[in-house]
């Protein structure tokens, strides 16, 4: 060995510790949490809020009048209590006394009616979720201070009282006087918040900081600070967490699940979702032409068409989970438990059909269609709308399968309920409502009844709901569900299983509605 | 030379004209953009409404003659998605970015020369073959790939780099706070090794069989023959005369050369949790934020255009027999 | 990837390069072959290209089974797995949806040959149009043509493309038109280069004072004797369409999961590496590299055999 090859070994032993020294460095600390995402959020802004991603960060930040928890009950939060007037249409919510928002302003029930207002005012053109979901669905008209601790919210109907409840419990509450001082630009990027933690820095498409608001007592705040990275790419947010440089990440492939389970840093917790997917019939006439419209037309073949699809097999192959196959839009336990799921039983589908009058041809095939779906939206999306075209294919209805892209393609498809005949789809669905999950088809003409569906008996008994005491209201569900379970619009499928990989350094644990809440999570 | 340069400038306001009006045109293709920017129980008068506060209900090229007189002003508009400025969030992204194609860039440039003079003067030996097969194979393995690869390898098998993400260095000098940067810089550069490898190894290959190529040639001509006949010692043929012929055509290409760069740059900030116009861009098509893609479009094409005025200048003074015309 | 073939250029537009192909074909033929015999690696080369064309023509004969029959339970089977009878169903294993590896990179083969090939046709045909016509004419259509070469140039490439598809959708034509049309600056630059070389030469001057109509002259006259750089150039081109198929596949733009394609394959086998089913990567990995490197290799050679300055003994 010369001395200039030594010279070169030692320098690159050097370089190796150096650079040993400088990774584990950049490990999470004991007050520092790290969770990552696939996407960043848009806009630091309360009423643009949308995505999930989004709505993850925002819990954290904002404080709503009420809390939806983790088991589906709806607990005070900035709100102690509310009252609801004779017709029900104005609640009357009434707060806690001596609240702050982050940079120390008192807040009121001004604040409140403030909150409500900015987001509904057609100048700011809001589109988040509280100006495009929120509102819609409560039948807002207005919002008015009635004391200094009570705010009334005034809508045009009367409404089940859970579902209002955890519908208004999404509104971000925010004070008027920082909001109302700065331009909307400004408040795209600095927020001022009511919750347990408070926003410190954001680097667009890098990370979200946000840290513990000091003496908060309305809920508890384990880490001091909290970054929300974004990381796009599945296999490198896996990498990361099992390398310690992640705590938390959602959606993780169920192909890289055991991956996760054996690295010894981190494990899996896969958790039943809220999230209904389904393959939606389309019944609007935009497709009369389409091949397979007028057979999916017929009661007999959509039904036939349930037992023809193993979901079983394809949520433990595809999704790596056992799941439970839906037998509604409604997630368990709200759902009507007398129904039993459709069996996955092809010779019945095919006798079915038979019966139908839809046989086979010469070519063995019954009639052909197209089975549209996303790619890169759901879990495994892609893979399960192609499994499912395969299943319908063998009972022979010739399936052609359309993968298109998500945001730039299916979306906006979806959106002018454009799509189908056969379409896949996944709806957000709650633990606390099963009105909630059905208000997909309050009306006909409804925006999220993408499959254009009119049982008529369906809709007059969602009519019949308002102002129903539970257990009535718990009667007309079931019978809906029933309706809805013998003429369906959806080939009903699964609720959508999540699996988040989480570092075992931490105690957390996930959330069936796809929410990452960590105020708890503490290190272990 | 300033008539040529102030020439040059004009077909670059031409070309960046063209430019625009086809990324205008491309993006109004299928229609305008305003369903991505209602909720989903949106009425029809919501969606008409939407449409005319988004100025998506004027005629294209009232729209487009809209958007060039504010493109005067240097007013590019505001992201229909983040609700700021298009530009600042071009330019807020661009450090970034430009971190990583110059590392990139260098890499793949200094790099090569070694390379392809060693593997050129060794020419037919062992050596050589091998080089030139690892420079096929560099040139043969899609970028995505490699990157998944090297985080699975390098990241997370042998832990020696870190996996993903960005460590600031230009952003801060840029904002005058020059201890931040220079501290930032070792850890920069860890970061920047895996990423820059997946943007820069197509582009090392290419240029070190191009450059073994032109030395090639080089050795192969009058001059150098009478050089080595002189008792030149053949390092000293090689640098003082070779040598500078041998990087003309590595400089020709790396203006083009950063537009090619780019294109790696996407993939490699998505695999590489990279907070980079790339990704910026790309989710703005995706979400047709037509504003903000104008802004990145019409900054790119300017960054493309002076690098190209600036290597046909240095490319000039490289080589005294072209003259700018 | 359409800047990337750029490189070739300052190589082989030498004027000399066109009076080859003039000269007596048989002699270089001759030439060629013994070239070839010489240099070894091209003929590897070619060897490989001709077993994937093979598999591109002949796949639906050569596929031991329908590259989109899924069998959910029989997924990711590693290579050479024997079924209970003991016999290898799935010789390459299976992928995500229990579809046979084998027949599926066979079929692509077909898609990512085509959409390669098919692209550079367009690409070439468009470029070499405008090329000739902007060299042989000048002035005022030359200016606009070359205008236009800039525009494009400007243009980041991959923003381009990825708006094209996310406008226009997805699907093989989009792609190979976009891919198509983003390279045509590269053959229109050389075409003009050869053909303004060309213009004043003897024979040109000759078809031309025997009455030739103009584009009588480009097509026939002109046309044949710039063609060998072209060809060059689109022998790189072909490997770099293939390669940017895979990244598009990555970015979710590429041809649907329901069109088998080396890129597509690879981009999707991503959440599966960590899991360990390393011949979703490497057989279409491999298919492609071997193609890239061919047409590499090849268009390396040809570059060597048409440039007379590099020829040696």
């Amino acid at each position: 060995m010369t001395r200039r090859t030594r010279f070169i070994l030692l320098f690159i032993v050097l370089l190796l510790a150096a650079t040993t020294l400088v990774v584990s460095a950049q490990t999470p600390d004991e007050s520092t949490l790290i969770i990552a995402q696939s996407v960043d959020v848009g806009a630091l802004e309360p009423a643009l809020v949308g995505s999930r991603a989004e709505s993850n960060i925002f819990n954290h930040l904002y404080g709503t009048l009420f809390e939806i928890s983790d088991s589906g009950t709806l607990d005070p939060y900035l709100a102690t209590s509310y009252t609801i007037s004779e017709d029900g249409t104005e609640w009357t919510f009434t707060l806690n006394e001596g609240l702050t928002c982050h940079d120390g302003e008192a807040l009121t029930a001004d604040d409140v009616v403030y909150s409500f207002q900015r987001a509904a005012d057609p100048a700011n053109a809001f589109t988040g979720n509280t100006a495009g979901f929120v509102f819609p669905s409560v039948g807002y008209v207005d919002a008015r201070v009635d004391g200094d601790l009570e705010a009334t919210i005034i809508t045009d109907r009367a409404q089940s009282e859970p579902l209002r409840l955890g519908l208004l419990s999404e509104v971000y509450i925010h004070c008027q006087d920082y909001y109302s001082s700065i331009t909307l630009e400004e408040a795209a990027d600095s927020p001022v918040g009511s919750g347990p933690y408070r926003f410190v820095e954001w680097v667009r498409d890098d990370y979200v900081l946000i840290e513990k608001v000091p003496d908060y007592t309305l809920l508890p705040a384990g880490f001091d600070q909290i970054y929300w990275r974004v990381i796009p790419e599945a296999s490198t947010r896996v990498a990361e967490l099992i390398a310690g440089n992640v705590d938390i990440i959602a959606n993780v492939p169920p192909d890289q699940v055991a991956a996760v389970e054996n690295s010894g840093t981190a494990a899996v917790q896969a958790v039943s979702g809220t999230r209904r997917m389904y393959v939606g019939f389309q019944f609007g006439e935009a497709f009369a032409d389409a091949p397979g419209y007028d057979a999916i037309q017929n009661t007999d073949v959509r039904v036939a068409m349930q037992y023809a699809v193993d979901v079983a097999t394809i949520c433990t192959t595809l999704l790596g989970t056992e799941c439970d196959r839906a037998t509604s839009m409604v997630n368990p336990p709200n759902n009507n438990t007398a129904l039993a799921p459709y069996p996955f039983d092809p010779v019945e589908a095919e006798r079915l059909l038979d019966e139908a009058g839809f046989p086979r041809g010469d070519n063995g095939v019954r009639f052909e269609i197209t089975l549209q779906g996303p790619r890169g939206r759901y879990l495994n999306d892609a893979n399960v709308v192609q499994a499912i075209g395969q299943y319908l294919t063998d009972v022979g209805v010739q399936t052609t399968v359309e993968i298109l892209d998500w945001s730039s393609d299916y979306l906006p498809r979806v959106r002018e309920k454009n799509i189908g005949p056969l379409f896949f789809l996944g709806s957000g669905g709650s633990t606390w409502s099963a009105l909630y999950d059905m208000a997909d088809l309050s009306a006909p003409d409804a925006g999220t009844n993408y499959t254009n569906w009119l049982n008529e008996e369906w809709f007059t008994l969602w009519d019949s709901t308002a102002g129903l005491d539970s257990e009535a209201e718990r009667v007309v569900v079931d019978e809906m569900l029933e309706v809805f379970y013998n003429d369906p619009p959806w080939l009903l499928l699964y609720f959508q299983p999540d699996f988040y990989g989480v570092s075992n350094r931490i105690d957390w644990q996930a959330r069936r509605d796809e929410q990452i809440v960590v105020y708890s999570a503490t290190v272990k | 030379m300033g008539s040529y340069i102030a020439r040059r400038l004009l077909q670059s306001i031409v070309v960046l004209l063209g430019v625009t009006l086809l990324s205008f045109l491309t993006l109004h293709l299928a229609g305008d953009p305003t369903y991505l920017y209602v909720s989903e129980r949106a009425s029809e008068q919501e969606i008409i409404e939407t449409r005319q506060k988004l100025g998506f209900d004027r005629p294209l090229p009232v729209q487009y003659f809209d958007f060039l007189g504010r493109l005067v002003q240097g007013d590019l508009g505001t992201s229909l998605r983040a609700r700021q400025p298009a530009l600042e969030l071009v330019l807020e992204r661009l450090p970034a970015t430009l971190e990583l194609t110059f590392f990139a860039m260098i890499f793949s440039t200094i790099l090569a020369l070694p390379i392809g003079i060693i593997s050129a003067t060794r020419r037919g030996t062992p050596l050589d073959g091998g080089i030139m097969l690892f420079a096929m194979i560099g040139q043969s393995i899609p970028g995505f790939w490699l990157g998944i690869m090297l985080i699975l390898s390098v990241g997370l098998g042998l832990r020696w780099l870190p996996i993903s993400g960005h460590i600031p260095v230009l952003q801060p000098a840029l904002d005058g706070d020059f201890s931040t940067a220079i501290s930032n810089i070792p850890n920069a550069f860890l970061h920047l090794i895996l990423p820059g490898i997946t943007v820069g190894v197509f582009s090392l290959a290419r240029n070190a069989r191009l450059v073994r190529s032109s030395m090639l040639e080089v050795l192969s001509q009058d001059y150098i023959v009478t050089a080595r006949a002189k008792g030149l010692s053949e390092w000293r043929v090689i640098i003082r005369h070779a040598f500078r012929n041998a990087l003309l055509p590595v400089v020709t290409i790396l203006g083009l050369e950063f537009g090619f760069l780019l294109s790696g740059v996407v993939v490699a900030e998505t695999v590489f949790s990279w907070p980079g116009v790339g990704r910026l861009v790309f989710n703005a098509i995706n979400q047709r934020d037509i504003p903000l893609v104008q802004a990145a479009v019409v900054l790119f094409s300017l960054l493309f255009i002076m690098l190209n005025l600036i290597v046909d200048l240095l490319y000039a003074q490289l080589d005294p027999r072209i003259r700018l015309r | 990837m359409a800047q990337k073939i750029e490189q070739n250029t300052t190589v082989i537009t030498t004027p000399q390069v066109a009076k080859i192909t003039r000269n007596n074909a048989a002699l270089e033929l001759r030439r060629a072959r013994r070239s070839l015999l010489k240099a070894r690696w091209p003929i590897l080369a070619i060897i490989i290209l001709s077993v994937m064309f093979f598999l591109a023509l002949f796949g639906p004969q050569i596929a031991p089974k329908d590259p989109n029959r899924q069998t959910l339970i029989l997924r990711l089977q590693a290579p050479m797995t024997p079924n209970a009878e003991g016999v290898v169903d799935f010789p390459l294993g299976t992928d995500a949806l229990g579809r046979d590896v084998l027949s599926r990179v066979i079929y692509g083969a077909r898609i990512s040959l085509f959409v390669g090939m098919a692209s550079v046709v367009i690409g070439g045909f468009i470029g070499t149009t405008a090329g000739i016509v902007s060299g042989y004419l000048g002035g005022r259509v030359d200016d606009i043509i070359m205008r236009l070469a800039d525009i494009q140039l400007a243009f980041p490439f991959i923003l381009l493309t990825i708006m094209v598809l996310v406008v226009l959708g997805t699907g093989v034509l989009n792609l190979i038109v976009v891919l198509g049309v983003s390279q045509w600056v590269t053959y229109a630059r050389i075409a003009r280069a050869q053909t303004i070389a060309q213009r004043e030469r003897e024979y040109v001057e000759a078809a031309r004072s025997a009455g030739a109509r103009d584009w009588h002259i480009m097509a026939l006259t002109i046309l044949p004797n710039i063609l060998a750089p072209l060809i060059v150039i689109a022998s790189f081109n072909v490997a770099s369409v293939i390669l940017a198929e895979a990244s598009l596949s990555f970015l979710g733009l590429g041809v649907p999961p329901t069109v088998p394609t080396w890129g597509g394959i690879l981009a999707e086998s991503r959440d599966q590496l960590l899991g360990g089913s390393w011949w979703l990567a490497v057989f279409p990995g491999m298919a492609i590299m071997l193609t890239v490197l061919s047409l590499n290799i090849l268009g390396d050679w040809l570059r060597d055999f048409l440039d007379p300055r590099l020829r040696r003994g």
